[in-house]
């Protein structure tokens, strides 16, 4: 079991009403968003400062509450995945992912090998588009000290279309791909794609050095990101953080090789920590997750077994897909953490309540203790760091 | 150079100047401010800044739209982050009622001229979300939108389309020309919206319930056999609902009896302890918090007659590492009686018992700042209770 280290430092009560912290100092309240370039969606805190430093931080989120939950009551469990994929909108893959393999597991679906194998090579290739565009936007969020962020954001979308030509050749839309089905995948790869995979990936990894050069090993990046927003183990492992957020802070915990599903049993993972904690650690550990899932996606493309990608035959409108009595959770690794979906099912054809495990809803529940102590610009730095996704945040 | 028309020229008061009158005279001058005003539209239509008001997935687009391949500076086009430096507001994404009136008081600090591009399906109509209790059915319910460009999300080559459409309509409208769409009737066959907008005069409200159900539920010829389900066992690679260990910490608290459809209920004064001993016994990683609504009459598997209407709390804590496990349990309680918050255990429970607190309506005691967390703080409803209907539109827009 990991070993868990407790410091020094007092964890901050982010439960304090404002007037008990210091009478004297003159607190400013700043209201940061819910329309703000670097709130990666619509998401609002306010922020107490005594001159420059947070002093209390209050996360207001629900800006982008959509009711997929409710919708999903009302919608039968074949018509859930189009709208998951919205969610969270930079990994829709996963997404699907999620939701069928719950549904699989209540109806003790056995899921073709090729067909897992497909979705464990399709979640691969979309933690690659969705750390570039984390490290992206991230780089934009750091700003003006990387020569206004922008290079490096552009050069993560340059790399990012690579993979969405990959997925448009599969499935047709640039995202939200509606490619999973209960029992198995709706697409089959077509003839060739694998050669086009191995040269994208090819060429990702060949500008992965001059990337690493632009954020990670770039001083004024390192100047920028070390020390700041420090998030102890133990406090993200009480908050429900998984994930590279987890990971940075050096918990070895990834579900893909603690409770393998999909691929993953056959297709080890080399699980990537660091032990900082800040803003630098969860950068690094996104970089080399990026690095890990070039080397997943050419073994699973090499291993891609022959046979059918669908347990039934192909079906139309299959309305009537019932599922019996009972509950049952099931998370997987997304590029954000532990995505996991919570069926409640009376033994209709629609969910009796449906619940989704978004991981950023529990890595933006870490602002409140990691905020007080940092300056206002850090604010910024520490929010991209964390790689919050609205859209799941509020479902 | 002489003008070739005569104009009727306006004798107010302003144009007694005597330089007016050599103004006037001097050839060729009323040409240059015509040539002038061109100028001005040309400089106008290359140069729109848009002011990203990206809520959601058309935001990536956007994005994508700005950024290395498409690239829409080429066009003049410029993102810039404060609404008073822009021309055009590109709503893209959702907006939901919490986050309308923020759109409005943007859109309000936008200079004038001023326009809107509605991106998406969302944007255009509300999409899959319109008839819910949190989305807006639309933005043209509040902003005056210049252009839609439709998708889910659309390509980035799309806005660029739209974009476009844009320039050519702010040039025609600085020549005096009007602007109206095409009428092009097999066009709108297929555009027409199967559900009407009440406060669009121009499409007609009148559509029978028949008629709605006829346009969007599948012919008997379409529905298909359902879906065959093997018998074979649980697949292995699911971590179990209960593991072992978890199961003999339940015998020693005195449960017993495993359901087969749910996590084993705990009695609501054990709950606390039990969450304690797991934490000691490795489940460090708080996993979720689900509470669902059971009214009268409806329960768990056999139960159904005698449940009187209460709530079930479920949670689900992890291990960390190697051979992660699951553990999982519930509390059942009446609608009037509050559970004992867990945020004293596990600092990530604050956020889930509001959500719950918020959607479901179940009170938690203890809990250290019980307020809404995804509706407005003024809300009334619990809209994940049962009783709350799927398809209640938001009041102001509908």
């Amino acid at each position: 079991m990991t070993q868990l280290t407790v410091s020094a430092r007092p964890r901050p009560n982010p439960y304090l009403p404002i007037d008990s912290l210091d009478p004297e100092a003159e607190l400013m309240l700043l209201h940061f968003g819910p329309q703000h370039p670097s709130t990666h969606g619509v998401f609002r805190m306010d922020l107490y400062l005594d001159g420059e430093i947070i002093v209390k931080a209050v996360p207001y989120v629900g800006y982008l509450h959509r009711a997929v939950e409710k919708l999903c009551e009302k919608l039968t469990y074949v018509q859930q995945t189009p709208i998951v994929d919205k969610n969270d909108y930079v990994a829709p893959m996963t997404n699907e992912q999620a939701l069928v393999m719950v549904f699989e597991a209540m109806l003790k679906l056995e899921v073709p090998r090729r067909a897992r194998w497909m979705r464990s090579l399709f979640a691969e290739l979309q933690r690659i588009a969705s750390h570039l565009l984390a490290i992206g936007t991230f780089s934009l969020d750091l700003g003006g000290a990387l020569g206004g962020g922008s290079t490096a954001f552009i050069y993560c979308f340059r790399e990012r279309e690579l993979i969405l030509d990959l997925f448009e050749d599969v499935t047709g839309s640039r995202f939200h791909y509606n490619t999973h089905t209960i029992g198995g995948n709706r697409h089959d790869l077509p003839v060739g794609w694998g050669a086009k995979v191995k040269a994208a990936l090819e060429l990702i990894e060949s500008r992965m050095p001059e990337f690493a050069a632009l954020t990670i090993e770039n001083h004024l990046f390192q100047q920028r990101t070390k020390g700041v927003g420090v998030l102890e183990g133990a406090l993200a492992l009480e908050l429900g953080i998984t994930g590279a957020n987890l990971r940075a802070s050096g918990v070895d915990h990834d579900l893909r090789r603690d409770a393998p599903y999909s691929a993953y049993d056959e297709v080890k993972v080399k699980v990537a920590t660091a032990s900082g904690g800040d803003c630098y650690a969860r950068s690094i550990v996104r970089v080399e997750e990026v690095k890990e899932s070039i080397r997943l996606c050419r073994a699973l493309l090499d291993g891609m077994p022959e046979g059918p990608i669908n347990s039934g035959k192909p079906v139309k409108l299959p309305v009537q897909t019932k599922i019996p009595v009972g509950q049952t959770y099931v998370g997987i690794e997304t590029p954000r953490g532990e995505l996991g979906t919570w069926v409640i099912a009376d033994g209709t054809q629609n969910p009796y309540r449906l619940k989704i495990r978004p991981p950023s809803l529990h890595a933006l529940a870490a602002l409140p203790y990691i905020l007080p102590g940092q300056t206002v610009s850090d604010a910024v730095a520490i929010l991209g760091s964390l790689d919050p996704i609205m859209g799941e945040v509020d479902r | 150079m002489a003008v070739k028309e005569q104009r009727t020229i306006d004798t107010g008061t302003g144009f007694r100047h005597p330089l007016y009158q050599v103004m006037l005279e001097t050839p060729g001058l009323t040409v240059g401010t015509a040539v002038l005003d061109d100028l001005l539209s040309w400089g106008l239509t290359n140069s729109m800044w848009i002011f990203p008001m990206a809520t959601s997935c058309c935001g990536i687009e956007l994005m994508a739209t700005a950024a290395s391949r498409v690239d829409i500076d080429r066009m003049g086009v410029i993102v810039r982050a404060t609404p008073r430096q822009a021309d055009v507001m590109v709503v893209a994404g959702t907006i939901t009622t919490k986050m309308a009136p923020r759109v409005l008081k943007l859109w309000e600090q936008m200079p004038e001229p001023k326009w809107c591009i509605a991106m998406g399906s969302c944007a255009i109509s509300g999409d899959f979300y319109r008839n819910l209790y949190s989305v807006v059915p639309g933005i043209d319910t509040f902003l005056p939108v210049d252009v839609y460009v439709p998708g889910c999300p659309p390509n980035p080559e799309a806005l660029m389309h739209g974009m476009l459409r844009l320039q050519e309509k702010v040039k025609r409208q600085k020549q005096g020309e009007t602007v109206t769409p095409e009428p092009n009737p097999d066009l709108l066959k297929i555009t027409r919206p199967s559900v009407p907008r009440l406060n669009d005069p121009t499409r007609s409200t009148i559509q029978t319930i028949e008629q709605e159900r006829a346009s969007t539920n599948p012919t008997a010829d379409e529905a298909c056999a359902p879906l065959v389900v093997a018998a074979t066992e649980p697949p292995p690679n699911l971590a179990p609902l209960t593991a072992a260990d978890f199961e003999g910490l339940l015998k020693e608290l005195g449960v017993t009896t495993l359901p087969p459809d749910g996590p084993p209920i705990i009695p609501a004064a054990q709950h606390l302890e039990l969450a304690r001993r797991l934490k000691g016994l490795g489940y460090h990683l708080l996993v979720t918090i689900v509470a669902s609504h059971w009214p009268a009459g409806k329960g768990r598997k056999g139960a159904d007659a005698a449940e009187v209407e209460h709530y079930e709390v479920a949670y689900a804590l992890r291990t960390v590492g190697q051979g992660s496990r699951v553990a999982t349990w519930a509390v059942k309680v009446p609608v009037a009686e509050p559970v004992l918050t867990l945020s004293g255990v596990f600092a990530g429970a604050d956020w889930q018992e509001r959500e719950q607190y918020d959607l479901v309506g179940v009170k938690f005691a203890g809990h250290p700042d019980l307020r809404r967390l995804m509706l407005t703080e003024n809300a009334s409803i619990h809209p994940l209770r049962r009783e709350f209907p799927a398809d209640a539109a938001a009041a102001p827009w509908r």
